[in-house]
């Protein structure tokens, strides 16, 4: 018998899971406490919809300013760290020491700061995002074949033309899986947040359903945030896969081994 | 410039802002309840390590981390082996493992909570979960990084499965085993702090969660700066022992 196609088997499992999400609730094998049936937090995301909706805006509103922060300031960073050698030599190894401190300590310190509003989310979601955009886009442009530059330079190209025209094609896969991956840090950051201290957003209705054990409308929450990181992957696959056709076969496989490295470089989420 | 004077120019930055840090409250340039100088801070670490309520949290949290650590390496590496070794179980997860490190596994917290309470098992478990998936993949890419031609050569000439092992898988995975070792760590400590600041009544976590929430500026600073050492100083100790494991790669 041949077996189904691994993509096949994908859909099974998550199709499986989704009906043991609502069957095994119904059996009363577990509580509604502890695990409310797919159908009933569907219903509660519907009758609730307004309150949720509007919790939703808050949180898209943070994690956009957030991504702003993290992959603007990390590109620029990332660019002069990657670029300039007397930096990168200095700093690049501080920045790998530094990456070793869960960075979700600092939030007490931003809330004390920034208060307990949406700044307190942004500063500690832009920060969070900041260093796998910043060490990838350094990696990236650290790690550029010298053999192009030199080309480019033997046929008289200008400083501006080798940055247009080599620099930035060739780092734009690193810097792009980079920026992937500072997009999801920024949406757990944002996430991770709004659940600690918070008074708005869907973290924080996670956090005040839980206190009241209303578990139906916890779920709600926790379904519209898995929604939205599985939106924010798929376009961000999308975006590499449009981008994919820039990089030469070599360049494909390093870009992998780049994308391994900023992976391992990226602070712990949770 | 030479080693000593990458050196020199990195202590001197970090003298640079450790006198900021002490030079600007002072000054009445930054307000001095937000960011108290850093010597009062320093003699409050001082302080807060002589409190038996600070040394029983830091013993708390440090055996969370421990058995956390001894639960989700263990497994994630079976898991991990298994997936790299295996093509077809390999070629169902590996994607949806990279789609779960986008997720945040905080969301989690509320029915971890429910299962466990709000005591040392919850933060093991929610720490040992949160670890896992960095476990497995790391394990699949030691798995991955032994070359297929080593392994043939050494069976051409008769090596035993158990010298192959040992001769073989081991040497080449070992720089990778031990970057999979601090990484999973830094998973694991991040995961029982999250824990601790979400909902507990001990540990450093909760401490430093709660300092922040009563202003405590000095007292949250100082367990900041107390946590960051402790993660800095094994990460770096670790890699120090990875420099010295990668003279075996070829």
């Amino acid at each position: 018998m041949q077996r189904p196609s691994p993509a096949t088997v994908r859909r099974l499992i998550l199709v499986l899971v989704l009906a043991l999400w609502e069957v095994v609730p119904l059996t009363g094998v577990l509580p509604e406490l502890f695990l409310p049936a797919l159908s009933k937090t569907l219903t509660v995301l519907v009758q609730n919809w307004a309150e949720y909706a509007h919790a939703l805006a808050v949180t898209l509103y943070e994690v956009a300013l957030s991504m702003a922060i993290a992959c603007g300031g990390g590109i620029l960073v990332g660019a002069l760290v990657g670029g300039l050698a007397l930096l990168r030599n200095l700093l690049l190894p501080v920045f790998s020491s530094l990456y070793a401190v869960p960075i979700v300590i600092l939030y007490p310190i931003f809330t004390a700061w920034f208060g307990i509003g949406s700044e307190s989310k942004i500063a500690f979601a832009g920060i969070y995002g900041f260093f796998p955009v910043m060490l990838s886009t350094a990696a990236g442009i650290g790690t550029i074949d010298q053999n192009l530059l030199l080309a480019a330079r033997s046929m008289g190209a200008s400083v501006p033309q080798q940055i247009a025209r080599v620099v930035i094609p060739a780092s734009i896969p690193t810097v792009l899986s980079g920026l992937r991956l500072g997009g999801a840090l920024a949406i757990i950051g944002v996430v991770v947040a709004e659940m600690l201290t918070s008074s708005d957003g869907i973290g924080y209705l996670v956090t005040r359903y839980r206190t009241v054990l209303d578990s139906p409308r916890v779920f709600a929450a926790i379904l519209m945030i898995l929604v939205l990181s599985v939106v924010f992957d798929l376009i961000a696959r999308w975006a590499e896969r449009r981008t994919l056709a820039w990089q030469t076969a070599g360049r494909r496989e390093r870009g992998a081994q780049i994308r391994a490295r900023s992976l391992a470089a990226a602070p712990a989420t949770a | 410039m030479t080693r000593l004077q990458i050196i020199f120019t990195r202590l001197a930055l970090f003298a640079l802002v450790m006198g900021a840090w002490e030079a600007l409250p002072r000054a009445g340039a930054v307000n001095p309840l937000l960011l108290p100088p850093l010597s009062g801070v320093v003699r409050m670490l001082g302080q807060l390590l002589g409190r038996a309520q600070v040394q029983e949290a830091i013993g708390v949290t440090a055996a969370e981390v421990i058995v956390a650590f001894i639960i989700a390496v263990p497994l994630g590496a079976a898991i991990g082996i298994l997936a790299a070794e295996n093509d077809y179980f390999g070629a169902i997860f590996r994607p949806m493992l990279f789609y779960v490190f986008s997720i945040p596994k905080s969301i989690f917290l509320p029915m971890f909570i429910l299962v466990f309470g709000i005591g040392f098992g919850q933060k093991v478990a929610y720490a040992a979960f949160s670890t896992l998936f960095i476990v497995i993949m790391s394990a699949a890419a030691a798995v991955e990084s032994v070359k297929a031609d080593h392994v043939l050569v050494a069976r051409s000439y008769g090596a035993s499965p158990l010298q192959v092992l040992t001769r073989v898988y081991v040497p080449s995975m070992m720089p990778f085993l031990l970057e999979a070792l601090r990484i999973s760590m830094i998973f694991n400590f991040t995961g029982v702090m999250i824990a601790e600041m979400y909902a507990s009544r001990t540990g450093i976590g909760h401490l430093i969660a709660s300092w922040g929430e009563n202003f405590q500026m000095p007292q949250l600073l100082a367990g900041v700066i107390l946590l960051a050492a402790v993660a800095i100083l094994f990460n770096e100790t670790v890699r120090w022992l990875e420099g010295r494991c990668s003279t075996w790669r070829t």
